[in-house]
């Protein structure tokens, strides 16, 4: 056997076990640095582009220096805007986000409960959310209260669907181990079904998050009153492309900052759960 | 070379270690440094109080994890595919796949068609016993014999290095025993592949193994390396026999004072390291 032409194979430590601290560090760094580079690259081809008359037009479109410079970002209106659009969708995504927790645990645990509501629900899912936007102006009057609840509704769907399904899927050995120490109902949820599917639970609450802020300023478009969306449309109607676009960036930024609020919460609150199991690349 | 045999080195492991963690204040020193010679065809069995390191020398001889410091050398032929593979104690094996996919799995991510992997695999399901469970899914089996899918699909990719990290932990004493005899048949009857096996079990570390390997409580280092008086091939009657308690106590004398060592920082930490495993 040992005439055979041998291979070595050699486990030996990389620089990232030599220096964890270090590379733990420089890991970090290129990360941050990516995302920060990610955007850059982006609003940069975008400034070329208008610059130059490629593919945008300059007269219609404004670049991303424009925006920043503009004397717009300096007046109280643009900051209003912005306010109001916040707390519009902060309202939408709390009762959204509650009313979804509420069900989706009813559902998860309650076999009755499921059965009672899955189709009525899933019916309900199907249908395009931007449709029952006349209903609400009816039933809810033509004020704040139906914006915030064409936002809380779609918050709804995801967050119910999100929180049923891990609460179901929680594996039964969980279960078991606390049911053979006679839990009760409430233990059980407390204890096993809530922490077990909480990780599961944040990926729909950051899913919502970004769909709360799609809808804030979808809602803001179609009934123009206030907030980034009617900035937005303005904007288009006066002529005034910087307003347009800065209300397009604005919009963005509140998207990644919520997210990253709600990601950080999640952390915070399965500090057990890892990440991610990937080691970088497959 | 390994002391009384002629067989050439297949494993060479020099001052491995393994530190867990890059916060100082957090930071583990999981093992080493560790060294251990294994000859082609051996079965050295490893034992050593929990979280000595056990695993971690095991992830790092399949390359799953790399030593923080030290090295590792297996020699393999230049033609073998999967010169190495590793059976877990939690076995691993996949639920949504079948058993023969389970067992064929190793092959077919080495490129051979389904059809000739499964045909291949189905040699050691029979072996196993599991020939009526082929198209079976795991979570219709009981634990022993998703065991045997697991070790089924270690064998079929015919790796010259097999490691098993407390394959039969799990099970039930009885069980625990027809595998080791059934793996003890194997190996003794097919074609001896160098195994590294951890157990916690002396007994199945001296039926299974030409050599004993003691470490040292965390940081695992090597206390001792024991060879296995009893001549091949072995019957599991060898149990039975005085000479085997004898050895048996040896060892346990050798092991006894990691173990306590182990206790004593168990209880002077307030049994935090438990997340051993
Ligand atoms: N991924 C990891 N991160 C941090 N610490 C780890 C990790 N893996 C192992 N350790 C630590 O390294 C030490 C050795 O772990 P290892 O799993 O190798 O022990 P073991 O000897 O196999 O124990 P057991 O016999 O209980 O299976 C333990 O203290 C463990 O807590
Ligand atoms: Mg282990």
């Amino acid at each position: 056997m040992s005439d055979s032409p041998q291979v070595v194979l050699r486990r030996t430590a990389s620089d990232a076990e030599k220096n964890p601290g270090a590379t733990a560090r420089r890991r970090r760094m290129i990360e941050v640095g990516l995302a920060i580079l990610g955007p850059l690259v982006f609003l940069g081809l975008w400034e070329v582009c208008v610059r130059n008359d490629w593919w945008l037009d300059g007269r219609l479109i404004s670049s991303p220096w424009e925006i920043i410079t503009s004397e717009r970002l300096r007046e109280a209106e643009v900051w209003e805007a912005v306010w109001v659009t916040t707390v519009r969708m902060l309202k939408g995504f709390v009762i959204g986000t509650v009313l979804g927790l509420i069900l989706g645990v009813a559902m998860g645990i309650n076999r009755y409960a499921r059965a009672a509501l899955n189709s009525t629900l899933t019916a309900l899912y199907t249908v395009p959310k931007i449709a029952l936007l006349p209903v609400y102006l009816l039933l809810f009057g033509f004020d704040e209260a139906p914006r915030v609840y064409m936002i809380a509704t779609v918050v709804f769907f995801f967050v119910w669907i999100y929180t049923m399904a891990p609460i179901m899927a929680v594996p039964m050995g969980y279960r078991e181990a606390a049911a053979s120490f006679n839990a009760t109902g409430w233990q059980m949820f407390r204890h096993v079904l809530w922490p077990a599917a909480l990780p599961q639970i944040f990926v729909g609450l950051r899913v919502s998050a970004g769909v709360a802020v799609l809808m804030v300023i979808a809602v803001e478009l179609i009934l123009p009153r206030d907030g980034i969306g009617y900035f937005v449309n303005r904007g288009r109607e006066l002529g005034l492309p910087d307003n347009t676009f800065l209300g397009v960036l604005l919009a963005a930024l509140l998207g990644i900052v919520f997210v990253g609020v709600v990601r950080q919460i999640g952390r915070w609150m399965t500090p057990w759960a890892p990440e991610d199991n990937s080691p970088g690349q497959i | 070379m390994v002391e009384g045999t002629s067989a050439p080195i297949k494993i060479a492991a020099r001052g491995v270690e393994r530190h867990f963690g890059a916060d100082p204040g957090t930071a583990v020193h999981a093992l080493g440094p560790f060294d251990l010679d294994v000859a082609e065809g051996e079965f050295v069995c490893v034992v050593g109080p929990s979280g000595c390191g056990k695993s971690t020398f095991l992830r790092i001889v399949a390359g799953l994890l790399r030593p923080s410091k030290g090295d590792i050398e297996l020699y393999a032929e230049a033609s073998s595919e999967t010169p190495v593979a590793m059976v877990f104690q939690d076995y691993s094996i996949y639920p949504w796949k079948t058993v023969e996919r389970n067992v064929s799995f190793g092959l077919e991510l080495r490129g051979v068609s389904k059809k000739e992997a499964v045909e291949r695999g189905r040699h050691w399901l029979e072996r196993l016993g599991l020939a009526d469970f082929a198209k079976a899914y795991p979570d219709t089996l009981s634990g022993g014999m998703r065991q045997r899918v697991s070790i089924a699909r270690a064998l079929t990719v015919e790796p010259e290095i097999l490691l098993m990290d407390e394959p039969f932990a799990a099970l039930d004493a009885q069980l625990r025993q027809v595998l080791q005899d059934e793996l003890l048949d194997i190996w003794q009857s097919e074609a001896r592949r160098t195994v590294v096996f951890i157990t916690h079990s002396l007994e199945e570390a001296i039926v299974l193994g030409d050599r004993v390997v003691v470490m040292s409580a965390r940081p695992g280092t090597l206390v001792q390396s024991v060879d296995v008086p009893f001549a091949r091939p072995r019957t599991p009657e060898l149990r039975a026999r005085a000479e085997f308690n004898d050895f048996k106590n040896e060892l346990w004398q050798l092991l006894k004072g990691e173990v306590e060592h182990y206790m004593e920082a168990v209880r002077a930490t307030g049994a935090t390291d438990g997340g051993a495993r």
